[in-house]
C-alpha cells in the first residue's frame, strides 16, 4: 500500500529514534495520526522547543536549557567535591542511587583513540581550567570501569596531580545479590585487589 | 544450513578484543584479533544489558576463546569463554596499551591471519601488564609488527654493501630501503632518519641500553610507522602527552 508523502516522511523521522525500524516507526506514526493527536501536538512543540534551547551547562557540561544546570546553580551543592561521569545519564543514576552532595562534570563520552576521540572532544581542557581555578579539593573519578574509561581516568588523575588535588575512583566489585561463582574474571580480580578492612 | 556455512562456524578460537563500539540498543560490534584468522568482526547480540550481558569479558586485553558463525563482513558471536586472566597494562602503562591495540587495528587488515604476530601481541601485553619495561616491550611489538607485514626493518648489515653493522659508525637510516653509510647531506634527505650503529644492534637483539640509544630507536620506529601508515598520525600518542595542561 503506498501512503502518502506526509506520511512518508513522518514514518522516515521516526525512525531517527534507537532501536526504531520501519515496522515500529510505521505503528507510532499511525497510533499518533489515529489515536493521539493532541500528543502528537505536544510531542512537535516540545521536541521543537528542547531542539532548539537544549545546550550545554557552562560549568559541567551537562545538558540543560540554562546557562546553568539546577544542580551546578544549587547554593546548596558542595562545589569542592567535583565528581566526573561520562554521560547525562550517569549524573541520573548516581543522583538516585548515592547522597552525594558535590557537582558533577560530564565529559560526554570517554577518551578513544581508534574512535578519533581525543582530550579535547571530551572538555578536559575545560576542566583543567576548573581545576586550575582551586576551588576544587577532591575528584571522584566514576567513568565506566571498561577499558577507555580507565584510560580517561588515568588521564584526568594525571592532570589534577600536580595541582595537589585528592583523587578517587569508584571502587567496581561483585554486584549485590551476586554469586561470586557467577561474576566474570576481570571483575572478580578487580573485586579481590580493591578489597578492604572491615 | 548448507555445508558452506557450516564450514564459516569458528569454535573456541583464541582472541582479543582490539575494540568495541555500542551497536543498536543493548548489542556491541566487536574488532576483534585471533590468533587462526587475524583480525575480524563480530556482533554481540544483547553484550551489554540484561541476562546475556558479557561486556565485562569482552573486554580489551582479556584472553578469550570466541565462537562465532556468519559469512561475509560481521560474523555473530555463538561463544565467549575467558582464557587466563585478564592482561591490563597499570596506570599510564594502559596508554602502551592502547597503542599497541590501534597499530594492529591500523595495520591489519581483516581475516589475513597472522597467528605469529598474534603471539608477539600476546606477549606484548603480558610484559606490560607486567613490571617488565615498557619502552622494550613498545619497541619489540613494533618491530615484530614490521617485520610481520613484510616492511621488515634491516638491523644488521649496511643495505648497499650488506657489511654488517658497526656500533660506533653513524647510518642514514632510509625508510624504504634499510640503513646505509651517513654522507654529508644524507641527513637533510626526505624519508631518512639518521641513526647510530650502537642504536641498530639494541633493536636487533631488544635490549636498549642507554638515554642515546632509546631516543634514537623511538625515533627510527614512529618514522617507519608514519610512513608506512601514511597520512593519519597515531591518536593513541596524544594521550602520553597529558597533564600538560595543567603542568
Amino acid at each position: 500500500m503506498a501512503v502518502s508523502p506526509l506520511i512518508g516522511q513522518l514514518i522516515e523521522a521516526l525512525r531517527c529514534l534507537p532501536g526504531v525500524g520501519p515496522r515500529s516507526a510505521q505503528r507510532m506514526a499511525y497510533h499518533l495520526l489515529e489515536r493521539d493527536r493532541n500528543g502528537a501536538r505536544q510531542l512537535s512543540v516540545v521536541l521543537q522547543e528542547a531542539a532548539d534551547q537544549i545546550g550545554h551547562c557552562s560549568q559541567c557540561r551537562t545538558l540543560t536549557e540554562k546557562a546553568l544546570c539546577e544542580i551546578c546553580a544549587s547554593p546548596r551543592r558542595e562545589r569542592a567535591q567535583l565528581c566526573v561521569v561520562e554521560t547525562p545519564t550517569d549524573v541520573e543514576a548516581l543522583e538516585q542511587a548515592t547522597a552525594f552532595g558535590g557537582v558533577y562534570f560530564v565529559l560526554m563520552g570517554h577518551l578513544s583513540p581508534l574512535d578519533g576521540i581525543g582530550p579535547e572532544d571530551i572538555g578536559l581542557d575545560i576542566l583543567a581550567r576548573r581545576l586550575r581555578e582551586g576551588e576544587i579539593r577532591e575528584l571522584i573519578l566514576a567513568t565506566n570501569p571498561t577499558v577507555e574509561g580507565e584510560a580517561t581516568a588515568h588521564y584526568i588523575a594525571e592532570m589534577a596531580a600536580p595541582l595537589g588535588i585528592k583523587v578517587t575512583r569508584i571502587a567496581h566489585g561483585v554486584p549485590v545479590g551476586g554469586e561470586l561463582e557467577y561474576v566474570d574474571t576481570s571483575t572478580l580480580s578487580h573485586a579481590f585487589e580493591g578489597r578492604r578492612d572491615i | 544450513m548448507t555445508s558452506s556455512e557450516q564450514a564459516r562456524r569458528r569454535r573456541l578460537v583464541p582472541a582479543f578484543v582490539l575494540h568495541t563500539r555500542p551497536y543498536r540498543n543493548t548489542s556491541l560490534i566487536l574488532d576483534v584479533f585471533t590468533e587462526a584468522h587475524g583480525r575480524a568482526g563480530i556482533v554481540a547480540r544483547g553484550a551489554r544489558a540484561g541476562k546475556r550481558a558479557r561486556s565485562g569479558l569482552l573486554q580489551a586485553f582479556q584472553p578469550l576463546l570466541l565462537s562465532w558463525s556468519g559469512r561475509g563482513e560481521l560474523g555473530t558471536l555463538t561463544g565467549v569463554e575467558a582464557a587466563g586472566r585478564a592482561l591490563v597494562p597499570k596506570g599510564r602503562r594502559l596508554y602502551s596499551g592502547l597503542y599497541i591495540n590501534e597499530l594492529v587495528v591500523r595495520f591489519l587488515h581483516r581475516d589475513d591471519p597472522h597467528p605469529e604476530l598474534f603471539a608477539h601481541y600476546r606477549e606484548a601485553l603480558r610484559a606490560l601488564a607486567g613490571d617488565e619495561d615498557e619502552e622494550i616491550a613498545i619497541r619489540r611489538f613494533e618491530v615484530q609488527l614490521l617485520q610481520e607485514m613484510g616492511y621488515g626493518l634491516i638491523v644488521d648489515h649496511e643495505a648497499r654493501s650488506g657489511e654488517a653493522i658497526e656500533a660506533d659508525r653513524r647510518y642514514a637510516y632510509q625508510l624504504e630501503a634499510g640503513p646505509v653509510y651517513l654522507r654529508d647531506g644524507d641527513a637533510q634527505a626526505d624519508n631518512v632518519t639518521v641513526v647510530s650503529g650502537a642504536t641498530l644492534l639494541a633493536l636487533r637483539d631488544g635490549r636498549l641500553e642507554g638515554e642515546q640509544v632509546r631516543r634514537e630507536a623511538r625515533r627510527l620506529l614512529r618514522q617507519l610507522i608514519a610512513h608506512h601508515l601514511g597520512g593519519r598520525p597515531v591518536q593513541s600518542r596524544l594521550l602520553f602527552t597529558a597533564a600538560s595542561y595543567t603542568e
